[in-house]
């Protein structure tokens, strides 16, 4: 009887926790009353800390779904696990077939592919969307956990076309600059030698000629630069032979100079560069032409190309008066100037190194620059061993 | 690294039972990654082409006909590779169908790059001529829906999707009457203005490739309705391949 009763209880206990339900626990008594009660108790507790986490979740998806840019989650394969409402506006993503296959099957710019694929993730991407001219987006990739990562996309578009209409107005304003200037600096010319020219106007005149001239390099090195921004990518690259390069740049700068100073040339590598011959000469031009400026009382100007296992290196190395330590970040930015006064007086456009910056970008390379001000300054062009290449001589082929 | 321990995980186990191994599912994953990539590469050429056309910018135009040999190579690794799936693994039935299907696709995706490069080519040549008033308004849409034609077949062979292959491939037919409408107005343009010749046949040469390219877009996605389906729809009317598809839909 007994042993039944007890039989029928632990049924009714089975069955309970079959389903789960915490209110149909079986009333008992004894010591069967406290295992039910116990049970009842932690399944409270299990659903409680159940519905906190779902609520929790909820409203962590709920958020994310929100953010007005773009996010997908990828596990390690750069395969979708997740991503929000925008992330599949502007990726053109489906919610249902999407998650599971890889982000770089459907977003397959090339530009894209290789910034997955190569996992370099320090900087984003900006990459035209499919299907949409004039749509940009802008793509990073941000690594946690083990492997996995956050995408965040958004739509760049609009800076992208302020950022083109700036380019345009300084390109179409520096052209239009041109022509007129032509004509004043021509007409000053022709005053300049005129015989009959009165005695007082002599020096304005020339002062004048000065200008235009200056305001001329200003408008070639504005247009240069925007030619720079312009195109994307080097159209057409080409081994360069550096040590010939450093020869006729010698010979470009020699009347620039004060006839004091040495130029020195050390080409250590037999190797060339693969990059645009001319964008590159204009980039090293720069640079010597600013240690010949800063160089004034005659020293030393070494040039100097060297490679090894971190790539190629090409340097210009002066023993001028140098830049003090705060200028160096900014010395690239357009415009910069470390002293009015000096700048002015040596005649540059202050466009100089922006263009150098710009030129070894799109060539892979860093410019390091290294100064001591009153003994003289380094600046060292890195380019990445890929942009290598073996020299093939005239008597070869 | 016994089999115990790949059998114990559930879903692996499941898988073997279809492959022979996971090296063989991964082999077929890089294909399919390799040929995406390919189809990228070749819509970065497409919009490249035109934009160098349409823009009169010579040095984009040089660049793309440049690059016209990566695609080479890149057809002549995926070939090779799934060369050797096909000797090495002896795949079946679905897995056929897609090596089948891919090394068809990559030939198609070949010649739009070469289509890529003349349009590249005329571009860079036109550049130095002016452009014409209507700035190419007719090949810019053209354009467009080809180059939309080339993205869609990528998506369906990346997503699998027959229908939007079939949606896809119709589009053809309007690529088709834009070509006829631009030839007509070229047609006129020479006989009024007989200086005008050259620069048309430019054009047509162009659009006639664009019209190939499209063509070619088609023919990728019929592989795709053969790769999912197991059909050969290639001589057949859209029509009745959307029909049969939507009855094969109805009863499983």
């Amino acid at each position: 009887m007994l042993l039944a009763r007890e039989y029928v209880l632990l049924r009714r206990l089975q069955r309970w926790l079959r389903s789960l339900q915490s209110e149909d626990a079986p009333e008992a008594a004894g010591v069967w009353g406290d295992v039910v009660s116990a049970i009842a108790r932690l399944q409270r507790r299990r659903q409680y800390h159940k519905r906190r986490l779902l609520q929790l979740l909820r409203e962590l998806r709920r958020s994310t779904a929100a953010i007005p840019d773009g996010v997908v989650v990828l596990n390690p394969q750069a395969e979708i696990l997740w991503f929000n409402r925008t992330a599949g506006r502007l990726l053109h993503l489906r919610a249902r077939s999407d998650v599971g296959m890889r982000i770089d099957n459907l977003i397959r710019q090339p530009e894209f592919v290789a910034y997955v694929r190569v996992g370099d993730y320090a900087q984003p991407i900006v990459v035209q969307a499919a299907g949409e001219e004039e749509r940009y987006l802008q793509i990073q990739l941000v690594p946690y956990g083990a492997g996995q990562s956050l995408m965040l996309v958004r739509d760049v578009t609009r800076s992208q076309q302020l950022e083109a209409m700036r380019k345009d107005f300084v390109a179409n304003a520096s052209h239009e600059l041109r022509s007129p200037l032509t004509v004043i600096a021509g007409y000053l010319e022709t005053i300049s030698q005129e015989q009959a020219l009165d005695q007082q106007l002599v020096g304005p005149i020339e002062e004048m000629r000065r200008q235009a001239a200056r305001m001329t390099g200003i408008i070639e090195d504005l247009l240069s630069l925007s030619k720079l921004e312009a195109t994307q990518s080097t159209a057409v690259e080409q081994p360069i032979d550096v040590g010939a390069l450093m020869v006729q740049l010698r010979r470009d700068v020699a009347p620039r100079l004060n006839p004091a100073t040495v130029v020195q040339l050390e080409a250590r590598s037999a190797l060339g560069l693969l990059g645009d011959e001319v964008q590159m000469q204009s980039a090293f031009a720069n640079l010597l032409d600013n240690a010949a400026k800063y160089t004034p009382g005659g020293g030393t100007i070494s040039l100097r190309w060297w490679s090894d296992a971190a790539g190629g290196h090409f340097s210009v190395h002066d023993t001028g008066i140098g830049i003090a330590a705060e200028h160096i970040p900014r010395l690239t930015e357009r415009f910069y100037r470390v002293d009015a006064g000096r700048s002015r007086a040596t005649g540059g456009s202050g466009l100089g190194l922006a263009i150098v910056k710009h030129v070894l970008q799109r060539h892979d390379a860093t410019l390091h620059i290294v100064s001591n001000e009153g003994y003289g300054s380094t600046f060292r062009c890195d380019f990445p061993p890929a942009r290598l290449v073996e020299l093939q001589h005239a008597a070869v082929g | 690294m016994s089999l115990q321990v790949r059998y114990s995980k559930g879903m692996e186990a499941a898988d073997l039972t279809h492959h022979t191994s996971r090296r063989f599912n991964e082999d077929l994953e890089r294909v399919r990654n390799k040929v995406l990539a390919m189809g990228g590469f070749v819509e970065e050429q497409l919009s490249g082409a035109l934009m160098a056309l349409i823009n009169g910018d010579s040095l984009l135009g040089r660049a793309v006909a440049q690059k016209d040999h990566e695609v080479n190579g890149m057809e002549v690794s995926i070939d090779e590779e799934c060369s050797r799936i096909l000797a090495t693994r002896a795949p079946a039935a679905g897995d056929l169908r897609m090596i089948v299907a891919t090394i068809k696709a990559i030939t198609d995706l070949e010649r739009i790059g070469d289509e890529c490069e003349k349009i590249a080519q005329i571009g860079a040549r036109l550049a130095n001529d002016e452009r014409p008033a209507d700035r190419y308004r007719e090949i810019k849409h053209l354009g467009r829906v080809v180059q939309g034609m080339v993205h869609d077949a990528l998506d369906a062979f990346a997503r699998l999707d027959a229908d939007l292959a079939v949606r896809t491939a119709r589009s053809d037919r309007q690529v088709d009457e834009e070509y006829e409408s631009i030839q007509r107005q070229c047609i006129t343009f020479m006989m009024e203005d007989p200086r005008m010749i050259r620069r048309a046949i430019d054009i047509m040469w162009v659009v006639r490739s664009l019209e190939r390219v499209g063509d070619h877009a088609k023919n990728v996605c019929e592989y795709v309705i053969y790769m999912v389906h197991g059909k050969d729809v290639r001589h057949i009317s859209l029509d009745r391949v959307e029909q049969e598809l939507i009855a094969r839909r109805a009863h499983g």
